[in-house]
């Protein structure tokens, strides 16, 4: 992280419209993601990881959602705030993104060659003819087998694994400088997530992309990343390189899911659970969000919610210094 | 890579397996057997239309006030009516009318209605201005609205046409609306706007291709609706005025004769029962195999 950052989020505060008035669904997520980095953002379903993803390219629907603070920085710009004209400029060509879903991701009435090209026709002004050969590159790229035949298939014909890698062709179309993958292999079986995981990791040191991986598995982000965000209830817990995070971790919240990893020699016992659950974003509670649920809760933890605070150049968390676990130990 | 090879395994074999989806779409409409029925029946009424100067050689205005009120015989296969006009010739030819009608009211409502139903459904704002303006116009009765609308424009063919297509625009615009509603919230929608495509080609490309499949069932209904809809209005007066004949003023005509001529009533009035009756049989199997929810796997 010595040059300039791709992209910036700054203080990203996101809010939607409920019956009851807005609510906070993520709040003050600040992190940088770095030319060519390979960042893994981790946590439990609803803690806003989707939802800062989907907010770097402004996707939430106008008027059911608005981002109360914070700014997004890409090339001078705040996506948050620039023109609709100029996001659908940076959308697909430099930032790009993998859903979780491929069975709904791909159009079902467009074939192959149809979807793929689309994005080339929209940013580069590709013949169709073009398109129709660097689709079948594409294809290639995403090692799928007699791709020039494939490329005129609908997406009905394709297994869960290749219609994957099929979004991902898409959305490497034009050489993006950032890939999304929003849980890009929770839908598929464990042989074909390792398949895809890797696919990935070969594109992004092929392209030279930066490549931000969500997930809720660990063991997934483990893998791939070599630098990882936590997510709790909307807000950043911990941003610390991979080893750092997971022989080391700082936040009760990171130990708690690494101790409920099942190990291999683990043998029968039962998996670790942390306890409690996941509150609801409205759901008042004074200071620290996790404190509900913290075997090492301290009466400062309630006075007031901690800052996400470096500790050190590559590493930040958000707790109060007594409750970490080093302090404890 | 064991996925690959089964992958490449599987495309090896599937071609013959499984045709393509539009086709398979295709086959199994082709083997549905309401819609073999009703296909046949619209084929030959449709036929007899386009092909009537042909199969008749007589002028449907030609009249022999002499031979007035013939029953269905060699001469006169249909029968003859009020003014000695050749009924089969008049029928033929009101199919003509009746089927173009129908026909373009099918067409122009659908095409209104799926581009309603789609902005409404792709911009929000739009939303409640355009669906209260369809509410306003449903709660009229069709018949009644197209009657208001006709007599309006005077008793035109155009206007019989325009008067239908705004009476059965609003169904289909809620149709296209519910399932664009549906759609615009898949994946691949979400995938389009992240490629960069704007809003009108979302719209276009991605959201109206995936939405339309219920509106063309709808689409038959309104055919079959704008026959019985047109022979009504022209039957009370407003729709297409003779001498061109309609299946409706056909029938409007040989009202009074009813006892002593029935055929002059018969023959339309079967004509619009058969062409209902086809265009339904039609709708219910393109709806047996465009409904996701009827498909099996």
């Amino acid at each position: 992280m010595i040059a300039a950052p791709l992209v910036s989020i700054e203080d990203l505060t996101v809010q939607f419209r409920t019956d009851r008035g807005w609510t906070t669904a993520i709040e003050g997520v600040s992190f940088d993601v770095a030319e060519g980095d390979c960042l893994g953002v981790v946590g439990e379903s609803g803690s806003g990881k989707s939802v800062t993803a989907l907010s770097m390219l402004r996707l939430h629907a106008r008027g059911t959602s608005r981002f109360a603070r914070g700014a997004v920085r890409y090339a001078g710009q705040d996506l948050l705030r620039a023109p609709e004209r100029n996001l659908r400029k940076i959308r697909g060509r430099d930032i790009a993104m993998v859903f979780q879903d491929p069975m709904s991701s791909l159009n079902p009435v467009l074939s192959i060659c149809d979807q793929i090209s689309e994005t080339l026709c929209l940013h580069q002004g590709m013949t169709r003819a073009g398109a129709r050969q660097r689709a079948i590159e594409l294809l290639d790229l995403v090692r799928i087998p007699d791709a020039a035949r494939r490329v005129d298939e609908y997406p009905h014909r394709l297994s869960g694994g290749m219609r994957q890698r099929v979004m991902i062709a898409m959305a490497i179309a034009c050489r993006p400088r950032l890939l999304i993958a929003d849980e890009p292999t929770t839908a598929l079986d464990v042989t074909i997530q390792a398949q895809i995981l890797e696919l990935l990791r070969d594109l992004r040191a092929e392209l030279g992309m930066a490549v931000m991986l969500i997930s809720h598995d660990l063991g997934v982000i483990a893998e791939f990343a070599k630098r990882v965000i936590v997510m709790y209830a909307g807000r950043i817990v911990e941003d610390a390189p991979v080893d750092v995070l997971f022989n080391a971790p700082r936040h009760p919240y990171t130990e708690g899911l690494m101790a409920s990893m099942p190990a291999l020699e683990g043998g029968t016992e039962r998996l670790y659970a942390i306890p409690g659950r996941i509150p609801d974003p409205d759901e008042p509670i004074a200071g620290c969000r996790f404190g509900p649920r913290c075997a090492h809760i301290k009466p400062i933890c309630q006075a007031a919610a901690p800052e996400l605070v470096a500790i050190d150049a590559t590493h930040r968390v958000r707790c109060t210094p007594r409750t970490r676990t080093s302090d404890m130990t | 890579m064991t996925e690959l090879a089964l992958d490449s395994g599987q495309a090896a074999v599937s071609p013959v397996l499984a045709p393509r989806r539009r086709f398979m779409a295709l086959r199994r409409l082709v083997a549905h057997r309401s819609f073999q029925i009703g296909l046949c029946l619209v084929l030959v009424l449709a036929v007899a239309a386009i092909f009537a100067p042909f199969i008749t050689g007589i002028d449907p205005s030609a009249m022999k006030v002499r031979l007035r009120f013939k029953p269905p015989s060699e001469t006169f296969l249909f029968g003859s009516d009020s003014f000695g006009r050749d009924v089969l010739t008049r029928v033929l030819y009101g199919a003509r009318v009746s089927l173009w009608i129908g026909l373009v009211v099918a067409m122009l409502s659908g095409l209104c209605g799926a581009l309603i139903g789609v902005l409404a459904a792709q911009f929000r704002s739009l939303d409640a201005l355009l669906m209260r303006l369809m509410d306003a116009l449903m709660s009229f009765p069709a018949i009644l609205l197209a009657l208001g609308i006709t007599a309006a424009l005077g008793p035109r063919m155009e206007s019989v046409i325009i008067a239908l297509t705004v009476a059965y625009v609003p169904a289909g615009a809620r149709i296209v609306r519910a399932s664009a509603l549906v759609v615009r919230e898949l994946d691949y929608v979400q995938a389009a706007r992240i490629a960069g495509a704007s809003d009108l080609r979302i719209m276009l490309r991605h959201i109206l291709p995936n939405s339309v499949s219920p509106l063309l069932v709808h689409m038959t209904f309104v055919f079959a609706y704008s026959i019985l809809a047109e022979a009504a209005l022209s039957f009370l007066g407003v729709g297409v005025q003779p001498p061109t004949p309609s299946w409706g003023n056909i029938i409007a005509e040989g009202r009074d004769y009813a006892t002593e001529a029935w055929w002059v009533m018969l023959f339309p009035g079967l004509g619009i029962s058969l062409a209902a009756l086809g265009l339904n049989l039609l709708g219910d199997g393109l709806r047996d195999v465009l409904d996701p929810r009827l498909k099996a796997g």
